[in-house]
């Protein structure tokens, strides 16, 4: 990962606009290495989907990047990437991660991205990057790695 | 005559249409009593719902209607729960088998989008070709959990996507907002029970999108402007001020639905305008949207209450509707799901 903005990302950056966090999460999702995992903590409304609508325009997806909630996971073929983008927030068990059958939709290089994954926690790859996005302000959202 | 199955989510349902008389019968078994205490639908559980019952529903369409008397199966094959389709598609398959009669694929969300007609072919079903020419072209509406678009169907029969969310659909809007604002599952129904005593005029939620002159529907920032507002109450505050949350939210939704629908209507091309979905059985966006195309000129049609959620009933009559619009799929016994299929190109 490119070190400067891997280091921003630690120490917490905050965004003024919905547009900011894509930016954000665009200009990250160029460093990504193949295969990352990266689990999105956060509440309801603080802008996981908008993050990933930035990452899928990062990772060269030029369809429109809608919520996963109703069907769990949706696939997104970038030029750089394939983007899964997975809501956990229905699943229980790890054990119900497996029947997704989300393997067979990996394929190299992928990134995925996941919504609530402390659901599947013991799911979740060690090397996973952990990002936590929360509310500043009215406007103000901060992204940071864990 | 049509039997039609549908277990794209959370309902078994089974209905029968007899395309010279209208539907015979429908019967649905729903799992929202199993999945409130997830707060939404949970996959595997889903599907062993539709293998326990779709065996008792179907004993039941079979008292109703012999076996004999069904001429062709029709089956939802996506979009929806890769699990769940898979149920309906190999019940659908199987009595296909054994009764010797086609089976077609029926997408899930063009059902809805003749849903509006099942009642204007039940009022006089010679005359439906003939009644159904005259509101084409048509401006419909589909406002679900998982689905918001603008669409319309041509003289053909044809339906083209005119717009759709960018991210979250209406009713998963309601949903996520009832959450946030501490209300059960399924939300949407209990904000708008909440909302019929509140002032939606109380809070001011952000109407930026429901003002452009795109038709597109973006819903994600509104479910963060709730949340800031939340934030700056207290836990008692928003106790005693729930209706008025709930009206003002809801507001601020429907106005997106009817201002893009009154924009679609506008240009002027269409003849008849039609809601369907999970949230069509609102009151406060019927009476909206019912306006809009009174001041349009055109007739405003909605979806009866057992057809805007999962129900087999349009599927049985989209395959019929559909049959020469090149909208049902004739793969038959090699019919696959499709669980991201959509409601048509642009």
């Amino acid at each position: 990962m490119d070190s400067s903005i891997s280091a921003r990302l630690r120490a917490g950056v905050t965004t003024a606009s919905a547009e900011a966090t894509r930016s954000l999460a665009a200009e990250l999702a160029a460093t990504l290495p193949p295969d990352t995992t990266l689990a999105l903590h956060g509440d309801m409304g603080v802008g996981k989907t908008t993050f990933v609508q930035g990452l899928a325009r990062g990772l060269g997806v030029r369809e429109p990047v809608t919520s996963p909630t109703f069907a769990i996971y949706n696939v997104h073929r970038g030029t750089t990437h394939t983007l899964v983008h997975l809501d956990a927030y229905r699943l229980e068990h790890e054990r119900q991660v497996e029947s997704l059958l989300l393997e067979e939709f990996l394929t190299n290089p992928w990134c995925l991205a996941v919504e609530w994954p402390e659901k599947i926690a013991a799911w979740l790859p060690a090397n996973a990057w952990h990002l936590t996005l929360s509310i500043v302000d009215s406007d103000r959202h901060r992204v940071q790695l864990r | 005559m049509i039997l039609g199955i549908e277990s794209s989510c959370d309902e078994s349902a089974v209905a029968v249409f007899d395309p010279a008389k209208g539907m015979a019968d429908e019967w649905v078994h729903s799992q929202i009593a199993l999945h409130e205490a997830y707060g939404g639908v949970v996959p595997d559980l889903a599907s062993r719902e539709h293998l326990q019952h779709f065996g008792p529903l179907l004993q039941r369409a079979l008292a109703a209607v012999p076996a004999e008397r069904i001429s062709q199966i029709a089956v939802t094959n996506g979009p929806g729960l890769a699990a769940c389709l898979a149920m309906g598609l190999s019940t659908a398959k199987s009595l296909g088998l054994a009764w010797r009669v086609p089976v077609v694929g029926v997408n899930h969300l063009r059902a809805h989008a003749f849903s509006p007609f099942i009642a204007l072919h039940a009022a006089a079903p010679a005359d439906f070709d003939a009644e159904f020419a005259k509101l084409l072209p048509h401006l419909g509406l589909l406002v679900s959990g998982g689905n918001t678009a603008l669409f319309s169907i041509d003289e053909s029969r044809r339906i083209r996507l005119l717009a759709s969310t960018m991210d979250d659909a209406a009713g998963e809007a309601l949903d996520k907002g009832a959450k946030l604002l501490g209300l059960g599952y399924p939300g949407g129904p209990q904000v708008e029970k909440l909302a019929t005593t509140g002032n939606p005029a109380a809070f001011a939620f952000p109407k930026a999108v429901a003002r452009r002159s795109s038709l597109e529907f973006s819903f994600s920032g509104l479910k963060t402007s709730l949340r800031y507002q939340l934030e700056k109450m207290t836990p008692a505050d928003i106790e005693r001020r729930r209706a008025d949350l709930c009206a003002s939210y809801q507001h601020a939704v429907f106005d997106q639905l009817v201002r893009k629908t009154q924009l679609a209507l506008e240009r002027g091309d269409c003849r008849s305008f039609g809601l369907s979905g999970g949230v069509a059985n609102n009151k406060t966006l019927q009476a909206g949207l019912a306006q809009v195309a009174r001041r349009q000129g055109v007739p405003y049609l909605c979806a009866q209450p057992q057809h805007t959620g999962d129900n087999a009933g349009m599927i049985a009559f989209a395959a019929w509707a559909e049959r020469e619009a090149g909208g049902v799929n004739e793969a038959g016994l090699a019919l696959q799901i499709e669980p991201s299929l959509m409601l048509a190109g642009g």
